[in-house]
């Protein structure tokens, strides 16, 4: 085992959704260290499926394509109900995320400074985030009251790392992407305590033609507009 | 000219016989129900008696009854677009509830079917 700890109290939600070319591969690096992972198939209309279960992953199977919010707080409600499961992380399945970054996140949970450690993109320490990128990002954490009381400075960062009681409370009814303003907020009404963690994303060519596109972009700054001044 | 007040009358009456057909489906139906019936009683005055609403928007200082008309369907058509919006969401939550509680069902069934197996590998 790579780590002090045999991480059998920490499980991997990872949300697939039409991940087939590279979801297996993602599944099988991680497992390496976190022997709990669960992939919850968000009605994918691919092999992404028959190539999870050719991995010791539990697999979880939306009937219907329902987001990745949604796909999120199934993960999380499967793995919060397995005996033992102390930690939970959120982990892209398109390869963009890096195991390490979740075993120093962890890290940081063990010695209980904070309930939720995010993955932030931007940090001095950081790798640079190609441009347009950096810009919906950026106006996004602009927009972002909340983002801003938090001190945060990347609020779209699929890589999380909470504890149980994160876990217990934790309900997203955003189904698409406005999932991650919604955890934001969720950190705020719940008073959790969160920090930032500054990670490594594998800008891969596979993950740039996967990813947020920019009219994605202008949905989250949007969404972070109508959060920010709303409610 | 009397045509076209016949078929609106017509119209906003059908209207409310649908609204009041459909009853029971959502807490709070009863205002939502009120609020239609009262928009159409008022749309049908406006039909039957255009000059009266020429000056009722003489009162609240718009200048033409057609303007004052259109001002509230636009009001109206927003009202209706929040609350159509609204249940949306609120239907979209359910729906994904129910996906979840199935997806999650199957997964603890194959669970049960192949024990600890999966989980500890190696």
């Amino acid at each position: 085992m790579p780590a002090p700890f045999t991480n059998a109290d920490v499980w991997l939600v990872v949300p697939v959704f039409n991940e087939g070319a590279a979801v297996r591969a993602v599944v099988e690096a991680a497992l390496r260290t976190f022997p709990q992972v669960v992939c919850v198939d968000d009605g994918s209309t691919d092999n992404s499926a028959a190539e999870i279960t050719r991995t010791h992953a539990r697999l979880v199977r939306h009937p219907v394509n329902l987001g990745q919010g949604a796909a999120i707080q199934t993960g999380v409600e499967y793995a919060r109900a397995q005996p033992g499961a102390r930690f939970f992380v959120t982990f892209d399945a398109d390869g963009q995320h890096r195991v390490e970054d979740v075993v120093s996140m962890l890290g940081r949970l063990r010695t209980d400074d904070a309930d939720v450690v995010l993955g932030t993109r931007f940090h001095p320490a950081g790798d640079p985030v190609p441009l347009l990128k950096r810009w919906v990002l950026r106006t996004a954490v602009a927009l972002s009251l909340r983002g801003r009381r938090l001190r945060l400075t990347d609020t779209h960062n699929g890589l999380r790392v909470f504890n149980r009681r994160v876990a217990d409370e934790l309900n997203l009814t955003s189904n698409g992407m406005a999932h991650a303003s919604e955890f934001v907020a969720l950190i705020e009404r719940h008073h959790w305590r969160v920090v930032e963690q500054p990670v490594r994303i594998v800008y891969t060519d596979y993950a740039r033609a996967k990813g947020q596109s920019l009219l994605n972009g202008v949905n989250i700054v949007f969404d972070s507009l109508v959060r920010g001044r709303a409610r | 000219m009397t045509w076209i007040k016949v078929l609106l009358v017509l119209a906003a009456v059908g209207i409310a016989l649908l609204v009041l057909r459909h009853h029971g489906t959502a807490r709070g139906g009863a205002l939502v129900k009120l609020g239609m019936l009262g928009f159409l009683m008022f749309a049908v005055y406006a039909v039957l008696r255009p000059d009266d609403v020429t000056w009722l928007a003489g009162l609240v200082g718009v200048g033409r009854g057609t303007d004052l008309v259109l001002y509230l369907l636009v009001v109206g058509s927003g009202f209706f677009a929040v609350s159509t919006y609204l249940r949306f969401k609120e239907l979209e939550l359910r729906f994904a509830k129910l996906a979840r509680a199935m997806a999650l069902a199957d997964a603890r069934a194959r669970d049960a079917a192949t024990p600890s197996d999966q989980g500890t590998p190696d």
